[in-house]
C-alpha cells in the first residue's frame, strides 16, 4: 500500500464558465506526507481540495485517489472512497441544533445503518469511540451540550473530534486556521495531525511559518498552476514573495 | 398571538465577530449530563402524549356512534361535484358580486384596523412617550394595554355575532368585526415596531437640540414606515380570509353564499364558490408577498415568530428590501381610489353606528351583559365547555401536524443534483400540487370545513377538531415547508462528501432542526387554534363557541358575558403556556431580542421574496 501514491494528478484542469480555476496540474502525494497548499486568494486551493475528495470533478486530466480514478467511480464506490477521506473547512459545517455527541457520531455514519442512526438521534448515547475522540480534543465535559452554545474554539475542536471518529486515511483541510489566533492555530494543526501519525494530510494555509512547522512539503499555487513544489525546509523569502506578488 | 416584550439590544460583545454565532461561555459549573438530555426527551414525549390521550378520551363518546353513515352519501355527492362546478351565468354574476363584497369588507376592515393600530400603537409604545409620563397617563396606558389584549383574544366571528345583536345584519358588522380585533393586534405590533427603532438614532437627533415632536417625526417615521406598511399588507391578506369567514353570520360575501349553497346541498355551486375563494386568497397572497418582498424586515406575525422558533440568526438570510419597487408604488397609487370606490360600491354606511336605535341597543346590551352569570347547568357546563375547547384544539393540532408531515415535505423545494431530469421535473410538479392542496386547506374557512365534517360526523369535539385541523394544517404545512426550505443544507452536503449516503445524511443533519421548527410552529399555532375553536363551535361542533352561540340565540346575555370572559382567559392561558414551552424548547435562556427591528445594514442581496403569508 505504501508504495502506491495516495494522490496522483495528471494534467488536471478545472473550468468554471470561461475561467480556468486550475490548469494542467500534475502531482503525486505519497502515503504519510503532510502537504501545505500555499497561494493567494483565488489561486485554486479550494478547487484543488474539492477535486481531491470527489465533490467536484475535473474538466480535464485525471484525478486518482488511493489508486482509483474518481471520474470512473459509481456513486456507491465513490461513497466508499469518500468515507476514507476526512474534510475540514473553516466553515466547520456542524449541525448546530443538536447535542455535541450527534456531531461526533456524524463522523461514523458511513459505518452505520439508517435505523441505528435514527435510534442514536432519538435516544442519545455515546460509545467509546466518540467519548475517546472528545477526550482527545479536551471536550469530554461537553458531550451533551448543545453545539450552538459552544464557543468558536470549542466548535473547531468538535469538528476535529468528528474527524477523529471518522478515522480517515487522508485528511483534506481547507484553511482550517485562517480565522484563529496563532496559539489556537497551532493547537488545531497539532490536532489535525492526530488522527493517525501515518495519515496523509493536505492542508491549505495562508501562513508559511505554520507550513514550515507542521508540514513536510509545500506546494505553491498561482493562477491555477503549480508555482513551486518543495520540501518545507527549502521555503524561502524569494519563493514566497513571488507567490503572493500581485499581478 | 405570540410576542416577546423584551427589547433590550443584545450587547455587541456577546457575538463572535468572526463567525457571527452567539458566544455563550459555558461556565465550569454548567455540565449537561446524559440523563438530563434523556430526561428532556421523555418530558417532551409526555407533553405530547398525555394531552393527546386525554383529548382523545374526551372526544370519543362512549357507546355513541361517531360516524353519521347517512351523511356519507352526501360527502360522496360533494366530492363528485368537483368536476362539475356551476357555471350558470346568473350564478357567476352572483359569485362576482359576493367576491366584491368580501373584498370591500376586507379593505374597509383593514383601513379601520390600521387607524386603531396607529393610535393604539403610539399609546402603547415607550419611545413615543417622555421618559417618565405622569402616573395618571401610565395607569391609563396599562388599562389600554389590558383592554387591547382582551379585545384580540376574542375571535372576529364572536365580535361579529355581538355586533349583529346591536346593528342587525348590517354590512358594517363585518367591517367592524375585522377592524376591532385586528386593530388591537396591529396596535401591539406597531408599538413593537416603533420601540424596535434604534434608540441611538433618536438620541442623536434629540441631543442636537431638536424638539421632542421633531425627534419623533425625523427619527421614527423613516425607520418604521416600511415595517408598518409591510405589516399592513399582511393584515389585509388576513382580512380577506376573515371576510370570507364572517359571511357565515349572514352579512353577505362569499362566506354567506358558501353556507347557503352547502345547506341547500347544491354541490355544483359550492365548488364554484370554493374556486372563487381560492382565486381571491391566492391573489391576495401573491400581491401581498410581492409588495412585502420589496420592503425590509420580517413582519408577518408568524415570520416574526421564526426568531423565537429557533431559526438560528446566523443562518437566516437577511431580509432587506430596498423599499422601492414597482409593486409597492403601483399599490400605493391604487390604494386610495380603490378604497373610495369600495366604499361607494358597498352598502356600508356609518349611519347605523350613530342612530339612536343603535345607541339604545348598545346600552341595553352592556346592561344585559353585566353582571355575568353561569350558564344553565352551572359550573360543570362552563368547565366542560373549557375542557372541550382545549381538547378540540389539541386534536386539531394533531390533525394539522399529520397534514404537515404528509404534505409538507413534498411542498419544499427539493435539493436535487439534476433539477432538469425527468425525476426533477416530476418532483417540481408534485411540489406545485402539494402547495395548491395547502392553499385549499387554509383558504376555505374552518366554518365551511366544519359544516362539511358535520355531514359525516355527529356533532361534538371530533368534527370541530377535524375542521380546525384541516384549516390549521394548511397554514402550518406552508409555514413549516418554508422553514424547511430555508434550512442550512451545508452540513448535509458536508456529510455526503464524507461518504455518507444521501438519505442517511438528510436524516442525521436535518431531523433535529426541522423537527424543532415543526414543534415550535405547532406550539405557536396551538395558541391561535384555541382562539379559533370559537369558529367551529358557532356552527355546532362543541366547546365554548357552541355554548356562546346557543346562549346568544336565546338572548341569555349574562351567560354570554361569562363565556366571553372564559374564552379570553383560556386564550391568554394558552398563549402564556405556549410561549413558555417555546422558550424552553429553544434551550437557551430567554434572551433579549427585538422582534421587529428595522434592518440596519444595506441590502446584501435582493430581497429573497419568501412567498407570502397565511394565518388567521
Amino acid at each position: 500500500m505504501s508504495d502506491s501514491p495516495v494522490i496522483e494528478l495528471d494534467g488536471v484542469g478545472r473550468r468554471y464558465g470561461g475561467h480556468d480555476a486550475l490548469r494542467d496540474v500534475s502531482l503525486r502525494i505519497d502515503h504519510g506526507e503532510r502537504v501545505a497548499l500555499l497561494g493567494g486568494s483565488g489561486a485554486g486551493k479550494s478547487t484543488l481540495l474539492a477535486l481531491l475528495n470527489g465533490s467536484l470533478l475535473a474538466t480535464s486530466g485525471s484525478v486518482r485517489v488511493f489508486g482509483q480514478d474518481l471520474a470512473a467511480l459509481t456513486p456507491t464506490t465513490l461513497r466508499a472512497l469518500q468515507s476514507r477521506i476526512g474534510a475540514v473547512s473553516q466553515r466547520l459545517d456542524l449541525i448546530e441544533q443538536v447535542r455535541v455527541i450527534h456531531n461526533i457520531n456524524a463522523g461514523q455514519l458511513a459505518r452505520w445503518s439508517v435505523p441505528r442512526a435514527v435510534a442514536a438521534l432519538a435516544w442519545p448515547r455515546a460509545d467509546d469511540i466518540a467519548l475517546g475522540a472528545l477526550d482527545r480534543v479536551g471536550l469530554g465535559w461537553a458531550t451533551y451540550e448543545r453545539t450552538d452554545r459552544l464557543s468558536g474554539g470549542e466548535r473547531q475542536r468538535v469538528a476535529i473530534a468528528r474527524l477523529l471518529v471518522q478515522d480517515p486515511d487522508l485528511v483534506l483541510a481547507d484553511e482550517p486556521v485562517s480565522s484563529l489566533d496563532p496559539a489556537r492555530a497551532a493547537e488545531v494543526l497539532a490536532l489535525l495531525r492526530a488522527p493517525a501519525e501515518d495519515a496523509t494530510l493536505v492542508i491549505s494555509l495562508h501562513q508559511p511559518e505554520l507550513a514550515q512547522r507542521h508540514c513536510t512539503r509545500a506546494i505553491g499555487l498561482r493562477d491555477g498552476q503549480v508555482a513551486f513544489d518543495v520540501p518545507v525546509e527549502l521555503l524561502d523569502e524569494p519563493t514566497l514573495s513571488h507567490l503572493y506578488a500581485l499581478p | 398571538m405570540s410576542q416577546t416584550q423584551v427589547r433590550t439590544p443584545r450587547p455587541a460583545e456577546a457575538r463572535d465577530e468572526t463567525h457571527g454565532w452567539p458566544v455563550q461561555r459555558v461556565g465550569a459549573g454548567r455540565r449537561v449530563s446524559l440523563s438530563e438530555v434523556r430526561g428532556r426527551r421523555l418530558v417532551g414525549l409526555l407533553l405530547v402524549l398525555v394531552p393527546l390521550a386525554w383529548a382523545l378520551a374526551r372526544a370519543v363518546p362512549e357507546g355513541r356512534a361517531i360516524l353519521n353513515t347517512g351523511g356519507l352519501a352526501l360527502l360522496d355527492d360533494l366530492a363528485a361535484g368537483v368536476l362539475r362546478p356551476s357555471l350558470a351565468p346568473d350564478f357567476l354574476s352572483l359569485v362576482l358580486d359576493a367576491a366584491v363584497v368580501t373584498l370591500v369588507f376586507a379593505a374597509l376592515g383593514t383601513a379601520g384596523a390600521l387607524a386603531v393600530g396607529v393610535v393604539g400603537g403610539l399609546v402603547l409604545s415607550d419611545v413615543a412617550w417622555a421618559r417618565q409620563p405622569p402616573a395618571g397617563v401610565r395607569a391609563l396606558r396599562s388599562v389600554v394595554r389590558g383592554l387591547l389584549v382582551a379585545v384580540r383574544a376574542v375571535h372576529e366571528l364572536v365580535w361579529a355575532l355581538l355586533f349583529v345583536s346591536v346593528l342587525g345584519l348590517d354590512p358594517l358588522v363585518a367591517v367592524l368585526a375585522i377592524a376591532v380585533p385586528f386593530g388591537a393586534q396591529t396596535a401591539k405590533v406597531f408599538a413593537e415596531i416603533v420601540d424596535g427603532v434604534d434608540p441611538a438614532a433618536l438620541r442623536l437627533i434629540r441631543n442636537s437640540g431638536a424638539r421632542r415632536s421633531t425627534t419623533l417625526v425625523y427619527g421614527l417615521v423613516p425607520a418604521a414606515t416600511p415595517l408598518l406598511l409591510s405589516y399592513s399588507f399582511y393584515r389585509f391578506e388576513c382580512a380577506i380570509r376573515s371576510a370570507v369567514l364572517l359571511g357565515v353570520v349572514g352579512v353577505g360575501g362569499l362566506g354567506q353564499e358558501l353556507v347557503v349553497s352547502l345547506q341547500s346541498r347544491n354541490w355544483a355551486e359550492v365548488w364554484t364558490l370554493v374556486a372563487a375563494v381560492l382565486v381571491l386568497s391566492a391573489a391576495a397572497d401573491v400581491w401581498s408577498s410581492k409588495v412585502r418582498g420589496e420592503l425590509p424586515g420580517a413582519t408577518r406575525d408568524d415570520e416574526a415568530t421564526e426568531a423565537e422558533c429557533g431559526r438560528s440568526i446566523a443562518t437566516a438570510p437577511p431580509r432587506t428590501g430596498s423599499g422601492r419597487g414597482w409593486w409597492g408604488r403601483a399599490s400605493a397609487l391604487l390604494l386610495v381610489p380603490v378604497l373610495v370606490a369600495a366604499w361607494i360600491a358597498s352598502d356600508v354606511s356609518w349611519a347605523g353606528l350613530a342612530s339612536p336605535r343603535t345607541r339604545e341597543l348598545t346600552v341595553g346590551l352592556l346592561d344585559d351583559l353585566w353582571p355575568p352569570a353561569l350558564p344553565p347547568g352551572g359550573w360543570s357546563v362552563l368547565v366542560g365547555g373549557v375542557l372541550d375547547t382545549l381538547a378540540m384544539a389539541v386534536l386539531a393540532m394533531a390533525v394539522a401536524v399529520v397534514v404537515t408531515l404528509v404534505v409538507g415535505p413534498w411542498a419544499t423545494r427539493p435539493d436535487l443534483a439534476r433539477p432538469r431530469s425527468v425525476r426533477g421535473l416530476a418532483r417540481h410538479l408534485i411540489r406545485v400540487v402539494a402547495r395548491l392542496l395547502l392553499l385549499v386547506l387554509r383558504s376555505v374557512p374552518p366554518t365551511i370545513w366544519a359544516i362539511v365534517a358535520l355531514l359525516a360526523l355527529f356533532p361534538g369535539i371530533l368534527p370541530g377538531a377535524l375542521a380546525l385541523g384541516l384549516y390549521t394544517g394548511g397554514i402550518l404545512g406552508r409555514l413549516v415547508a418554508e422553514a424547511w426550505e430555508s434550512l442550512d443544507r451545508r452540513p448535509t452536503r458536508a456529510l455526503r462528501n464524507a461518504g455518507v449516503g444521501g438519505r442517511m445524511a438528510a436524516v442525521a443533519a436535518q431531523t433535529a432542526p426541522s423537527s424543532q421548527q415543526l414543534v415550535a410552529y405547532t406550539l405557536y399555532r396551538f395558541e391561535i387554534c384555541v382562539r379559533d375553536t370559537a369558529v367551529v363551535g358557532v356552527v355546532g361542533a362543541a366547546g365554548l363557541g357552541r355554548l356562546f352561540a346557543e346562549n346568544l340565540a336565546v338572548f341569555r346575555f349574562p351567560v354570554v358575558a361569562t363565556l366571553l370572559l372564559a374564552s379570553v382567559a383560556v386564550s391568554l392561558a394558552a398563549e402564556l403556556v405556549g410561549r413558555r414551552l417555546r422558550r424552553a424548547l429553544r434551550g437557551t435562556p430567554p434572551e433579549a431580542r427585538g422582534r421587529f427591528r428595522p434592518a440596519r445594514q444595506p441590502a446584501i442581496s435582493a430581497a429573497p421574496a419568501r412567498s407570502s403569508s397565511s394565518s388567521r
